[in-house]
């Protein structure tokens, strides 16, 4: 009798090795395929992190050569005839003054206009109070940050002498901003 | 006699048992699971397109110009759903592409690129490989935005009757699906301007255009091309947006007017006020004659040397 149930325990000793050994094996395999997946799910979120970033930069090059004519800015025909990208700078400060009605409007994250020609040693902001002594003008508060494309464009506006209104244009660079996706 | 002993019988030990079972369960998890790769692949490709779609309409924006076309090629069977709505200071333009995928079935994404800068006119869904984005300044008195068309190439638009400049205008687009009488086909959309047996009717004198049985009203070409490529409610939708980007512009040239009044005095700030307060008050196209009156004042009004726009 003693016998018979030791064969049986011997038995089911070994059946229960041979389920840990199955079931350790299906873990590894189940571990070896999860970290696969993860592994493929880095690569494809790397990728569309990528894409999301090419696409921003593509959207603010394609943007900088023509955001000059977009009727925000564009001089339109108030200094003589209609000109190809030219930025009346009155209109610019305006829109500084409402850039947080225009935020998120172009898709970008901001805009720098620097005047370069004439130059100046230091770069003075514009606000209310130095224009038109100031070469640069910011819509938004705050440094450029992320990566900038740019694009020469002349920059006009009215000015008077002994009352009477002339036109006014300068060389200047328009900075366009897009943040780098992380 | 013992079963086990019978000739043919599959001896099949457990671990082979367990190992089949756990087999077709890691095979049924890894179709799944590609499947499922396959279809977030679909709408990545698809949020990327119509993001592309929007980058591509930046180069349209004109200068001199009066109209300019462009064309966008697909490489597989392609549908755009044009989506609008007037929600914010400006309301916004969605673009949703959906592409046939590989079992022949279109891959419904649910994902919109959003732009708030953009007016695209054309039917709610446009299907086709390639399609045609034409694009046309819209001002009202000053320059408010440019007007995107996009059409499939294959639906052809027939021009009858058509004023000179508008005749002149489409065949020096050569845009291929927007024909003049003479190259019409039976299968092409009739455009009359005069009336006739036609899908579209334009009155140009009462500035209305008729489709699908409704009316929609228009001030300059551009919005009548507006009202031609697109489906009464795009229309109306795009054209309140039009005006919630006029109310901004208007208030735009109110700060301008304010900033260098010292310099060089305008006096229009209270025709761009009226106007302002017209589009912020603008229901439908209906109403668009009654800001006209403002836009012929303003339009009297803006010259000399302290031109506003």
């Amino acid at each position: 009798m003693i016998v018979i149930k030791n064969k049986t325990q011997m038995k089911t000793k070994k059946a229960q090795m041979k389920i840990q050994q199955t079931a350790f094996m299906l873990l590894a395999i189940t571990i070896f395929f999860v970290l696969v997946g993860l592994f493929v799910l880095m690569f494809k979120m790397g990728s569309m992190q990528d894409t999301a970033e090419i696409l921003e930069r593509d959207n603010a090059m394609s943007l900088v050569t023509k955001l000059a004519n977009s009727p925000e800015f564009a001089c339109g025909s108030v200094f003589g005839t209609q000109k190809v990208d030219c930025i009346d700078a009155d209109k610019v400060m305006a829109l500084k003054q409402n850039s947080a009605i225009y935020e998120g409007f172009w898709g970008i994250s901001n805009i720098e206009i620097l005047k370069i020609y004439p130059g100046s040693e230091e770069n003075v902001e514009c606000n209310i109070i130095t224009y038109p002594n100031c070469n640069l003008i910011r819509i938004k508060e705050g440094e450029l940050t992320g990566y900038s494309v740019s694009n020469f464009v002349s920059l006009c506006r009215k000015e008077s002498f002994e009352g009477s209104p002339y036109n006014k244009c300068e060389l200047a660079r328009l900075m366009v901003s897009y943040e780098a996706i992380e | 006699m013992n079963t086990m002993n019978k000739k043919g019988y599959l001896q099949i030990s457990f671990a082979w048992l367990f190992a089949i079972i756990v087999g077709i369960v890691i095979i049924a998890l890894a179709i799944y699971f590609v499947t499922k790769m396959v279809g977030t692949q679909d709408t990545i490709q698809s949020a990327k397109t119509s993001k592309e779609i929007g980058i591509l309409l930046n180069p349209l924006e004109t200068s001199f110009e009066s109209a300019v076309t462009s064309s966008v090629i697909f490489p597989k069977e392609t549908r755009i759903y044009n989506r609008c709505d007037n929600y914010g200071n400006f309301g916004t333009q969605k673009i949703e592409i959906m592409q046939k995928s590989i079992n022949n079935k279109w891959s419904k994404t649910g994902i919109e690129a959003s732009f708030q800068n953009k007016y695209i006119f054309s039917e709610r869904n446009s299907e086709g490989k390639t399609f045609y984005i034409f694009s046309k300044p819209f001002e009202f008195p000053f320059k408010v935005a440019n007007l995107m068309y996009i059409s499939s190439a294959s639906t052809n638009y027939c021009f009858i009757d058509a004023p000179k400049d508008v005749e002149v205008e489409i065949s020096d687009l050569k845009q291929p699906n927007l024909k003049l009488e003479e190259e019409c086909s039976e299968e092409d959309i009739k455009v009359c301007f005069e009336y006739g047996n036609c899908n579209i009717q334009v009155n140009y004198d009462v500035k209305r255009v008729e489709k699908n049985n409704e009316e929609m009203f228009f001030e300059t070409d551009a919005l009548m091309y507006a009202a031609i490529f697109s489906d009464k409610a795009t229309y109306e939708c795009q054209l309140k947006r039009l005006m919630q980007r006029i109310e901004q512009l208007s208030n735009l040239y109110v700060n301008k007017e304010d900033f260098i009044g010292q310099r060089c005095d305008s006096n229009l700030g209270g025709y761009l006020l009226d106007l302002k307060d017209s589009a912020v008050k603008f229901d439908d196209s209906d109403g668009l004659y009654r800001i006209n009156n403002i836009i012929e004042e303003l339009e009297e009004k803006n010259k000399g040397d302290c031109k506003l726009y």
